[in-house]
């Protein structure tokens, strides 16, 4: 090293040693380029995810490869290539059973993290709900094929003591996933087993009794962001007249949810009863409507779709409503309720009602009734059932969060989600 | 995008719970039916998942009292690592009990001023505008305030231990994540950035004689409305006292006779059963010893005020007493003490809260988490705020669920609840030609006392949308009515 050359990042000169990795220089020169499968000492880098793809000298091509040299042009923000790289993580979230709340590495998951960087509420692909193995197999660890997304850093980087690679990559296409040796991966100390669940990007390699890590609020991306760009804080969050404005009329529901969205709305405690000076709750779980008196300026939708009614309600609030916003994990992607996806709905049936412990012996039977809604073969998220509007990620959203989205689409209040206001689980 | 979904032939129906009312040819009550039309299926989608994801997985069954499941599931996951309660260090046991106790606070005043009080202050047939917590906020909001406040004291608490208000962290496999600082337990003690505990306390107090000044008024409706003799269960402490978060399971009958005597929750498996009806997705435990007709018992705080022999703190216990001297026997089967009950519990909750709070053991950082033998089966039961709730699961050498029984608080209550519509289909609505608002909604103000939480089992609130039917002897539909 040692010699400079001068490249551009989005128009900028910039100065820089020869040879070295064009993420780190763009990052230390103030502009951000995700990267996944890009680790520290991994040379040369896998380039395997491809979430780092800029246009360099004309040519869409993964950052994490590309060495500084003389007169290299990069574009990195153009709105294109934002969305580009945007597209690519969420394709990830879409292609694996990703269920934040659930999972140990939540916090501190790489991919996840780029969520919230990349501002990913949604993913514009179907999410597919494969069924992979969780793999109980190995001695220190367990592994979630649910959560790989193949950047192949364990397989290049994990060994074990006599020099053995402990994992590597199985079939080919769509059917690749990184199997395990178990006889090697016996040898690994719990220190490298522990190394290994680091290097992992995502929850896919849990080590045994590691399986939490700390608390919330001091997990690794818990508070700020690495973005220099990322939104700062509106001055204030009242910053338009709201004793000027027209009341509006909102309507909450909760399909197959927990709940918890609707507790988190209320969790703004006092401020609700400003709210109440601005806002009518029309029909909603919190009144006793049970109906839609009129029409609505906005409808808070919580939880899946997991029945006829659930359907019904929706397409009726889709109907009634200027704006629908979806609420948290279970009414975007499915949540907790969508793991039934990946088993069949008899299956589940039958564990409940006829093969469960404390069942009458003799006396069991599936309910059935003109009264309660068929179920649907699996859990839908809302935004196949109907348009949503909006979408507010976490499990449950922050209230503020919820709060100052509702305000903006009711009355163009500026506001700013803060980043740790910005999470999936 | 609607076309790739399968439908069976749709039925007109709304809401996650619903009334059907079926009268004979005279116009009286036939049949009634509460039916829970939600199902989820946790039991089998949890199976093949580790099983120290399960107190985190859990609790998103609920988003109202999700401490209790995360709590529960956390208990019997212990005993799957070799933890047995007694075998949890002294710091883990407390910090897990103030975070119960501050959860509890919060459900209870949750139900108490943002779903019952309307009902309480206006009156079973207000206009349906008035009744909800913005009635409240127009009409007295002083007490809207207090009652907001109350619960924002429950969930900051909730947030410093488990790192967020809902669905928050604090249990791991044999103990806790952390414990608290010095200067987080300081909030809830100095009244800076909320009002203090002591507030809490006196708040709880007032909440308590609000409801005895509306018992001298309103005895009769309180007496009778919806009373029903029936089992009660909940969990004590070997002398008695009422215990939340880790009793033995107490039954007794409808006058008082012991129907399960103080045993090991561990055991339940030997007690219980659960009865299947094809009209809802909820079932219905009982006492295998008394059967399944008259083995069914009451959950919450009314169950627990009739099982316990005294509580352990002043305040709570005096309000019980005198509680006891208006019921005039030892076992109430009122339904609507329900909510004198439920503000009693919230005081007692608030005086462990401030136990605990002083209590410098929540403070120490060592010894949080304790390793065991591990074992194939963990059964964790807790008192959640609407009722005891049990946690079953069974993992295979590698860790793996294998198998997961839960019975959530609002199952119990579930014949509890049929039972209390029959009672008004029998006193309000039999022989009447046409419905009215007021009759409905006092079908759901009798549900409404057991602070179902079908976000359980289902997930609606208190206030569940409800739809009666009015059925002749053939079946026909002869009247219908939701109310708006
Ligand atoms: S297990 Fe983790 S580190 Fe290995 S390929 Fe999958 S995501 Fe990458
Ligand atoms: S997103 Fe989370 S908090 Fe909201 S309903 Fe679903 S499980 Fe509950
Ligand atoms: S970070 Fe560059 S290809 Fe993955």
């Amino acid at each position: 090293m040692g010699k400079h050359v001068n490249i551009t990042i989005d128009g900028r000169n910039i100065l820089a040693d020869e040879g070295r990795n064009l993420v780190d220089v763009a990052t230390e020169n103030g502009f951000f380029i995700p990267s996944l499968c890009y680790f520290e000492n991994i040379d040369p880098p896998l380039g395997t995810c491809r979430t780092c793809t800029c246009k360099i000298n004309g040519k869409f091509t993964p950052a994490c490869t590309e060495k500084v040299r003389e007169g290299l042009a990069v574009e990195v923000n153009s709105a294109e290539l934002k969305d580009m790289r945007k597209g690519i993580v969420e394709m990830m979230f879409a292609e694996g059973n990703h269920i934040c709340p659930s999972c140990e590495k939540s916090g501190n998951c790489d991919l996840q993290h780029m969520g919230y960087e990349l501002g990913i509420a949604i993913s514009r692909f179907p999410h597919l709900f494969k069924n992979r193995l969780i793999d109980y197999g190995a001695k220190r660890m367990v592994m979630e094929h649910n959560r790989c997304i193949k950047c192949l850093r364990c397989v290049v980087e994990v060994e074990n003591d006599d020099g053995k690679k402990v994992f590597s990559y199985q079939n080919r296409g769509n059917e690749t996933h990184v199997g395990v040796d178990y006889e090697e991966e016996k040898k690994l100390t719990r220190d490298q087993a522990i190394q290994a669940m680091n290097i992992c990007p995502t929850g896919a390699i849990i080590v045994r009794g590691e399986s939490v890590g700390k608390p919330f609020g001091e997990r690794k991306f818990d508070e700020d962001s690495i973005r220099p760009d990322y939104v700062k804080p509106v001055k204030s969050d009242n910053n338009i007249d709201l004793s000027n404005v027209e009341k509006k009329r909102v309507a909450t529901v909760s399909l197959a949810g927990c709940f918890g969205c609707h507790m988190s709305m209320l969790d703004v405690d006092t401020e609700i009863l400003d709210l109440v000076e601005l806002i009518t709750f029309d029909k909603s779980p919190l009144t006793d409507f049970k109906k839609f008196t009129q029409r609505c300026d906005v409808g808070i939708i919580e939880g899946s779709v997991c029945n006829e009614e659930n359907v019904e309600t929706l397409r009726t609030f889709r109907e009634q409503c200027d704006l629908l916003v979806a609420v948290g994990e279970c009414a975007i992607w499915g949540g907790l309720p969508s793991l039934r996806n990946t088993i069949p709905l008899g299956e589940c049936l039958e564990e409940a009602f006829l093969n469960c412990v404390t069942n009458e012996q003799g006396n069991t039977t599936i309910p059935y009734h003109k009264h309660l809604p068929k179920m649907l073969d699996r859990i839908y998220e809302c935004r196949e059932v109907v348009k949503i509007d909006y979408f507010i990620p976490g499990c449950p959203p922050d209230a503020q969060h919820i709060w100052k989205a509702v305000k903006n689409l009711l009355w163009n209040e500026n506001y700013s989600i803060l980043y740790s206001e910005f999470k999936y689980d | 995008m609607s076309k790739t979904i399968t439908i069976d032939p749709v039925t007109r129906v709304e809401g996650h719970g619903r009334v059907t009312i079926h009268l004979d040819d005279e116009g009286n009550v036939d049949e009634t039916y509460f039916h829970i039309v939600e199902f989820r299926g946790f039991e089998r989608f949890i199976q093949g998942h580790p099983y120290w994801q399960a107190p985190n997985l859990v609790q998103r069954l609920c988003g109202i009292c999700p401490v209790s499941h995360h709590l529960a599931a956390a208990k019997a996951i212990d005993q799957i690592v070799g933890i047995d309660p007694k075998d949890l260090s002294t710091g883990a046991t407390k910090l897990r009990r103030l975070l119960h106790y501050a959860q509890i606070f919060q459900s209870h005043a949750l139900h108490f001023f943002y779903l019952a009080s309307p009902d309480l202050l206006f009156g079973v047939d207000a206009p349906p505008e008035k009744r909800n917590v913005v009635g409240v906020a127009v009409e007295n909001r002083e007490l809207a305030v207090k009652g907001i406040t109350m619960r924002k004291f429950g969930q900051e608490l909730i947030k410093a231990l488990a790192g967020k208000k809902i669905h928050g962290t604090l249990a791991v496999p044999g103990g806790v994540y952390k414990s608290l600082k010095a200067e987080e337990r300081d909030t809830f003690l100095n009244g800076k950035e909320f009002p203090d505990i002591d507030t809490m306390i006196k708040w709880s107090q007032e909440m308590v004689d609000f409801m005895k000044d509306y018992h001298t008024k309103n005895r009769v409706f309180l007496d009778t409305f919806a009373a029903f003799p029936s089992g009660h269960l909940g969990t004590v402490r070997t002398d008695g006292a009422l215990e939340l978060y880790d009793g033995k399971l107490r039954a007794i009958d409808s006058e008082g006779n012991i129907t399960l005597p103080d045993v090991e929750p561990d055991d339940y498996l030997e007690y219980f059963s659960e009865a299947v009806a094809k009209w809802s997705y909820m079932k219905f435990p009982y006492l295998k010893s008394v059967g399944r007709k008259k083995g069914w018992n009451r959950v919450g705080p009314l169950a627990r005020m009739n099982i316990c022999d005294y509580i352990s703190t002043p305040l709570a216990e005096k309000a019980r007493r005198e509680y006891f001297e208006f019921t005039g026997s030892s076992v109430n089967n009122s339904t609507m003490y329900s909510h004198w009950a439920r503000l009693i519990e919230t005081l007692h909750c608030a005086e462990l809260m401030k136990e605990l709070l002083l209590d410098p053991d929540i403070l120490d950082e060592n010894d949080l988490v304790r390793e065991g033998n591990e074992r194939n089966v963990g059964i964790g039961i807790i008192e959640a705020p609407r009722g005891t709730l049990t946690h079953h699961y069974e993992v295979d050498d590698k860790g793996m669920i294998v198998r997961c029984n839960l019975i959530v608080s609002t199952t119990h209550n579930n014949d509890a609840m049929n039972e209390a519509v029959k009672w008004v289909a029998n006193n309000v609505i039999s022989r009447e030609k046409t419905i009215t608002e007021g009759m409905l909604n006092q079908v759901e103000v009798a549900i409404r006392a057991y602070d179902p939480c079908l976000s359980c089992a289902t997930q609606a609130m208190g206030k569940m949308p409800l739809k009666a039917e009015l059925y002749d002897h053939e079946g026909t539909l002869i009247g219908e009515k939701t109310k708006n």
